[in-house]
Formats: structure tokens, C-alpha cells, sequence
């Protein structure tokens, strides 16, 4: 049985200015799977992943045409609501960006800006619970758990990473967006985020940009791969990596170019 | 290979030069620095005033068995003897000419003719007594302290042995009357200049016959001629009990001295000069010298920034003053702090970046400036007269906060643009809007930096002056509400100058104002540090 689709992206085009980034891109993204993005510097995988959560919108200049749809509705309808999806559709970036508060407070972020502001005590409970939970999910609460209203920024940079999936976690989304999460880490916080997102597989759609090809082949099931703001080749890892259908992506990742 | 050398050698003595200049004129502005400061506080810590009086430095507990004693509220700690004698004859009528004390005056005695009333009598006057009309007599010592004790601002004489066993609620003083009395041919014009003063250092050598001429002072060819009292009279006893080095007798010494024998010595004796009482020296019509001294000890005491200012500053301390300072500084964040916080928001979250902007930018840059005086007029005529706030509290905060919010708005706007936009897309990706992001996240990362700049812009509050004078008003006690006028501490030292009360209170209040701005500066540096410790990655 094939899975199910998540996203479905057709013929999406993207304007920064009148810089084309995004050509006729179209992929269906499989539900409760691990899609790997690759491609040189500059080919707009990283364009393409900020779409899916409308965070271009925030950049000046932006035009985008062509059809997003999650869970079979447009993302840019016009009664679609941004902070819903966001809310949805996660994302982590490649630089670890905790919040300047408490490592409590940065998990409780999102779940206190979308509940109610109330400070009962069931609230509190609730909200420990929820706190506990991201981070353990983040494979984190163990490191944390004596320092949990310690400043988030004392952490080690793999540490942070991990609060902040944990952070995107706490908000109970469906689909997750990482953007190089583990670029600017070390090699063993790496594995560490490996081993977390095929725990996070099992519950999560996960896309995931990366330039690590050995990353890509060990933990995703689909790739694809980006040049110049095409999709060049989209298809399930094994048949990218051992049996690529366009030169381009045979070179690429043999190593000639990017 | 020899020309590259030479060029390396040039360009090192080059580099030696350069900073050789640079350690110079760093160090010299250290120094510049440190000089202005060190004086400052050096001035506003201890006061060191020259001084002219013809009394010597030294004040009798008990002139000739007399005590004098005044109420307890009094703050008096000596008399000179023209003072005395100015009392008990009608010459004052409050203590404002004395003292710094505004109190009425009430002299007390014991009635002319009660036991040991003489010799108070003799004390003041000598052989030829005229009370003043306001002296109030008592026929007993216990009723003369009774009303000393109850009324506030009175003075008493009498003799000791009238006070035995009595516990008198008053503060006993301390009387001035020893004097240096010439005779008037030694004070003669010479080239329409006379001897008047002579230094306290130079006083011993002049008693002892150096120089031996009145020429050496700018007075007549005439020799200088100490003239000593004998050793049992009261005058040589008092001398003695101020440890005064007698000056060697010469000729014509009398016998028997009772202090005016020395005056009529001196006037008889040609170039003579010796220490007499006030009393004897005024009633002969001896010219006296004038001694020049020095007075030092500590300006800025405890009791200074405890006490409230009496007589416009020129005594009392600043407490009310660094009250009002103080509820000045908390009005004015009050107002700037939100309204220039906000402003800043504005400018950096949500305003599109375009002319507009920047002429905006350039309007807050040209505020900040402007000169004080000129936000200071426009509060007047604003605040002040077309408002009606009139001069006080209100009006001069808003003077003041128009004055540091183009600071304030700037140094916000760069807080906030320190902010990293990634922590903006972290929280936007959760799903948070916009104003959540700013308020939740964003301006608590730029807070350390936003107090920064409210604090260094409080700095530059509590040093203003020329903003205050027409807005705020300058009433020295403690401000009763918004409009009730009221001084800062940086008026305060405006007034103290411009008025002539007092250069020593002046320097004591800029102390204390510069310790003010120092603690403000401090707290800044600390939460700067704060700053850049969470920053840190």
C-alpha cells in the first residue's frame, strides 16, 4: 500500500525580486516518512522547504505561484490561516536559535502563545507535562532535567539543536521542517539527531535539507534532488543513490560538482 | 635587498612613532580626566577658605568666669566679641547676620544689680554698661534658664558661680575677643596705603620684633615695638590658656595689667602692637590687624545630605533636594521610558523601511542635538504658560523627557536591531504572531540593552540644568505633588553659584551629583556586561 501523501506540491514557481528561485517544482511528500533535500549551495532546496510553511512570506519582494496543498488544501487560499499552519508544519533551522529564557521556558513557548494564558495549577501541571514530554521526545530531558530553569543558551550547540526540535515538538506538530539541522554541529551531536529523527519517523513527516550526502543515504527514504531551482530528480533513496535516472544527479553525487 | 631594509627600518621607527603619539595623548587624557574629577571631588569633600578676621583663632569657654550659653535648638557654636557686644545692644534682631539660622533673638542677664551680675556686665561692656532695650533681664539665674530653656533663639550671660549645681537645658558657646591692637601712628597711610593684615604665620615673628620696621609692611618709618602684658592680669591668663607665645616686653611695660593698660601702652608708645580684648582695643580706638588664616576641614558631611536646606542653601544640608532629584528621574522614565521604548518598536518591527523612515531617523538624531536651553524654552512656553502646568514637577519631567527621548528611541532601535532574526523566524515558525513574537520574545532578548540606554539617558536627566530653570522651578522643599516647584540637585548648584551663597555647598552638592551619575553609569556597564554574556554563543 503506498503511503500516504502529506504534501503535495505542483508547478510551484518563486520570485525573490525578479531572481527566479523555484522552476515547475512539483513532489508529492509521503506521510510518516523522512524526505532528504539536496543539492549544491544556492540550487533553492532551502527556498522550497521555507514555502512549505509560508516562511517566505516574511521576506520582501517574495512571489510565488503554482499549488502547495497540505492535507489536500492550498496553503496560500485566502482564508488559509499562516499561524495554523505553522503550527502544523514545524521547522527547525540550521543554527540552533533557543530563546534567551530558561530551557522550561523555551519548550513552553509555543504551547503557552497557542493556550490560554491562565496560571492554574491543572494549567501548570499540564504544561510540565507537555515540557517533559517534548524533551524526552527530543531525546534531551536526561541532560536537562537538573537544569531546566538554567538559561537555554548555556547549553552545548548539539544540546540546543535538540531543544529546539523539542521546542517545535511541544507544539504538537505533524510535519516537521529542518533546514540543515545538523550543519553546524559536531560529528557525535550528529548522530544523536539522527538516532532522534528516525524515532521521530514513526509519528512525524519529516523534510529535511541537508548537504551531508551520507546523511541523506542513512536516514531518509526519498530524496531529491535540487539544481538551480529545479527538482531534478525525485525519487526513494536507493533508486537516487544506486540508480539515478539523470546524469546530473549521477554526478552530483559521485562527487564531480557541488 | 639593502633598499628593502632601509624601507622595513623607516617603516618600524614609523610604527614606534605612531604609537608613542597615541600613548601620549591617551595618557594625557587620563590624566585631563582624572585631574577634573580628583578637583571636584577634592573641593566638594573638604573646603579650604582663607580667612580675614581681626580675632585669633581661638575661643574662650569661660571669658573672665562668664558663661555663655544659648538654646538648645540654636546652631552656634562661637561668638566674636563685636557679635556679643552687638547682641546686648540692639544691633540684631535675628540670628540670620550670625548664623545661618533665621530664628528670632531674645539677649538674656541677670537684672544690674543680682549677685555676680557685674561681671557679665564687665564682660560686654567694661567699665561703661549699655544695655540694648531688647536685653531682657531675670532677677535669678533659675528663672534667666527657665526662659532661655523655652525660647528658641535666646542667648544668656552670666557667672559661672551663678550656674552651680543648676543643669541648664542649652549649649554652652565659645567667645572670640582676642585681638592685635597697633598704635595708630604704626597704621598711618603711607602712599595711600596703611598696614591692615598680616598673615597668622607671619603674627609671631612681628611679636617678637621682626622686622623691626612698620615699613616692611607698607607702613611709616617707624620701629616695631611688641608690647607684652605683665603675667598675672586676666588678659596674660588668657594668653596663657590659649597656649599664645606672650611676645617679649619692651619698654614701658605696665605694672598691673587688666587688658586696658596694654591698650593704653600701645596708644602711647609709638610703632608699639600687642594682643588686647576686643573690648579694651575698641574703646581705646586701636586700629587692629587684620589676621589672615586658613580654615580647612570636611565639606560634605552626613549631617549634609540628611538635613533640609534652610535660607535658600546657604545652610542645612540637600535631602529634600536629592528627593525631589529623585522623583524627577521617576516621572521622567516614567513618561520617556514607555513612549520612546515604543517608538523604537515601531521603527525597528513594523515601519517600512523607506524616506519616510529615514527622515524620521534624522529628525530624532537632530533632537538629541539640540541644546538643553532650547528644550527648556519650549517647556516654558509650552508646558508652562499654554498648558497651564505652571513652574514645577509635571512641566519640567516633560521637558526632560522630550530631552532624552531621541536617546532613548535610539539606543532602543539599535537594541532591538541586535536582536538576531533568528530567534524572530523561531518564534514565527511556531506559529506565534507577530506581536507575540515582539513582546514575548524580542524585546525581552533587547531588554538589557534598552535599560542600557534608559539609564545612560537618565544620566543625562539628572545632570540638566538649563532645561529645569524655566520649567521646574526652583523651591527647595520637599515637592508636594506634580505642580508644586521644586530644585534638583543640578539647580541647586546652578542657584548656589549664580546666587553667591556659597561655593563650598556648591562643590558639596556636585559630589554628591557626580556620585549619582557614577551609580547610574555603573549600573549601565553592569548590564551591558549582562548584555553581552547572554549573547554569547
Amino acid at each position: 500500500m503506498p503511503p500516504a501523501v502529506k504534501i503535495s506540491v505542483r508547478d510551484l514557481d518563486l520570485w525573490y525580486g525578479s531572481v527566479q528561485a523555484l522552476r515547475k517544482v512539483g513532489a508529492d511528500i509521503a506521510s510518516r516518512s523522512i524526505t532528504a533535500l539536496i543539492g549544491p549551495s544556492g540550487c533553492g532546496k532551502s527556498t522550497f522547504l521555507r514555502t512549505l510553511n509560508r516562511m517566505n512570506d516574511l521576506i520582501e519582494g517574495v512571489r510565488v505561484e503554482g499549488v502547495v496543498e497540505y492535507e489536500g488544501s492550498s496553503i496560500f487560499a485566502p482564508g488559509a490561516d499562516v499561524i495554523e499552519l505553522r503550527k502544523r508544519i514545524g521547522m527547525v533551522f540550521q543554527k540552533p536559535n533557543p530563546f534567551p529564557m530558561s530551557v522550561y521556558d523555551n519548550v513552553a513557548y509555543g504551547p503557552r502563545i497557542h493556550g490560554s494564558p491562565s496560571r492554574r495549577a491543572a494549567d501548570r501541571r499540564a504544561l510540565d507535562e507537555i515540557v517533559e514530554r517534548s524533551l524526552e521526545q527530543a531525546a534531551l530531558l536526561e541532560e536537562v532535567k537538573d537544569r531546566l530553569h538554567k538559561p537555554a543558551l548555556g547549553l552545548s550547540g548539539g544540546q540546543q539543536q535538540r531543544l529546539c526540535i523539542a521546542r517545535v515538538l511541544a507544539v504538537e506538530p505533524d510535519v516537521l521542517l529542518m533546514d540543515e539541522p545538523t550543519s553546524a554541529l559536531d560529528p557525535i551531536s550528529t548522530s544523536k539527531i539522527e538516532n532522534l529523527l528516525e524515532e521521530l519517523k514513526k509519528r512525524y513527516t519529516i523534510v529535511i535539507v541537508t548537504h551531508n550526502m551520507q546523511q541523506a543515504g542513512r536516514v531518509s527514504d526519498a530524496v531529491g534532488f535540487f539544481l538551480h531551482g529545479e527538482l531534478v530528480e525525485y525519487a526513494p533513496t536507493k533508486e537516487v543513490f544506486f540508480n539515478p535516472k539523470d546524469k546530473r544527479t549521477e554526478a552530483y553525487i559521485s562527487g564531480r560538482f557541488g | 635587498m639593502r633598499e628593502s631594509e632601509r624601507g622595513h627600518a623607516a617603516k618600524i621607527r614609523q610604527e614606534r612613532w605612531a604609537f608613542g603619539l597615541i600613548r601620549a595623548l591617551s595618557g594625557a587624557t587620563i590624566i585631563i580626566l582624572a585631574a577634573i574629577v580628583g578637583f571636584i571631588l577634592w573641593r566638594g569633600l573638604r573646603y579650604s577658605n582663607e580667612t580675614r578676621s581681626p580675632y585669633l583663632p581661638y575661643a574662650e569657654r569661660s571669658p573672665e568666669g562668664v558663661a555663655i550659653l544659648v538654646n538648645g535648638g540654636l546652631r552656634l557654636e562661637e561668638l566674636d566679641f563685636e557679635q556679643l557686644l552687638g547682641i546686648y545692644s540692639d544691633e540684631y534682631i535675628n540670628w540670620a547676620k550670625i548664623c545661618a539660622d533665621a530664628t528670632d533673638l531674645l539677649p538674656l542677664a541677670l537684672e544690674p544689680g543680682a549677685p555676680g551680675a557685674g561681671s557679665a556686665e564687665a564682660l560686654v561692656f567694661g567699665q561703661a554698661p549699655a544695655w540694648g532695650a531688647l536685653v531682657e533681664f531675670s532677677p535669678t539665674p533659675e528663672a534667666l534658664l527657665e526662659r532661655l530653656a523655652s525660647t528658641p533663639g535666646s542667648i544668656a550671660i552670666l557667672p559661672e558661680p551663678a550656674l552651680a549645681g543648676l543643669k541648664p537645658e542649652a549649649r554652652r558657646i565659645g567667645l572670640r575677643r582676642l585681638v592685635v591692637a597697633m598704635n595708630p601712628e604704626a597704621a598711618e597711610l603711607v602712599n595711600e596705603r596703611s598696614v591692615e593684615e598680616i598673615s597668622l604665620g607671619d603674627l609671631a615673628g612681628l611679636l617678637r620684633g621682626s622686622p623691626a620696621s612698620w615699613a616692611a609692611l607698607g607702613g611709616p618709618e617707624l620701629p616695631v615695638r611688641p608690647l607684652a602684658p605683665e603675667s598675672r592680669g586676666p588678659l596674660a591668663a588668657a594668653l596663657e590658656a590659649a597656649g599664645l607665645e606672650a611676645p617679649l616686653p619692651a619698654g614701658g611695660t605696665p605694672a598691673e595689667d587688666s587688658g586696658q593698660d596694654t591698650c593704653a601702652a600701645i596708644a602711647s608708645t609709638p610703632g608699639a602692637v600687642g594682643f588686647a580684648f576686643a573690648r579694651d582695643a575698641l574703646g581705646a580706638g586701636l586700629p587692629l590687624l587684620r589676621l589672615r588664616g586658613r580654615e580647612t576641614g570636611w565639606n560634605l558631611k552626613l549631617r549634609y545630605l540628611l538635613e533640609e536646606p534652610r535660607l535658600s542653601g546657604r545652610a542645612g544640608g540637600i535631602s529634600t533636594i536629592i528627593l525631589n532629584t529623585l522623583s524627577m528621574l521617576l516621572l521622567t522614565v516614567g513618561i520617556a521610558g514607555p513612549v520612546g521604548v515604543a517608538a523604537a518598536i515601531y521603527l525597528v518591527e513594523y515601519a517600512r523601511q523607506g524616506p519616510l523612515l529615514r527622515l524620521l531617523r534624522l529628525g530624532t538624531e537632530t533632537l538629541a542635538g539640540i541644546p538643553s536651553i532650547i528644550f527648556g524654552l519650549f517647556g516654558m512656553l509650552v508646558f508652562v504658560d499654554l498648558l497651564g502646568f505652571g513652574f514645577g514637577l509635571l512641566s519640567g519631567c516633560l521637558t526632560l523627557s522630550l530631552m532624552i527621548l531621541p536617546t532613548i528611541v535610539r539606543s532602543s532601535e539599535e537594541a532591538l536591531k541586535t536582536v538576531s532574526p533568528a530567534l524572530r523566524e523561531g518564534s514565527l515558525a511556531l506559529g506565534a504572531t507577530k506581536l507575540q513574537t515582539v513582546f514575548r520574545v524580542v524585546v525581552p532578548a533587547a531588554s538589557p540593552g534598552i535599560l542600557t540606554g534608559l539609564l545612560l539617558a537618565v544620566g543625562r536627566a539628572v545632570g540638566e540644568t538649563a532645561a529645569l530653570l524655566f520649567t521646574m522651578g526652583s523651591d527647595y522643599k520637599l515637592a508636594k505633588g506634580l505642580f508644586s516647584s521644586s530644585r534638583a540637585l543640578s539647580t541647586h548648584i546652578y542657584l548656589l553659584f549664580a546666587e553667591g551663597i556659597s561655593f563650598d555647598r556648591a562643590f558639596s552638592t556636585a559630589t554628591v551629583l557626580i556620585a549619582v551619575v557614577l551609580a547610574f553609569n555603573l549600573a549601565a556597564k553592569r548590564l551591558v556586561g549582562r548584555m553581552s554574556r547572554n549573547a554569547a554563543r
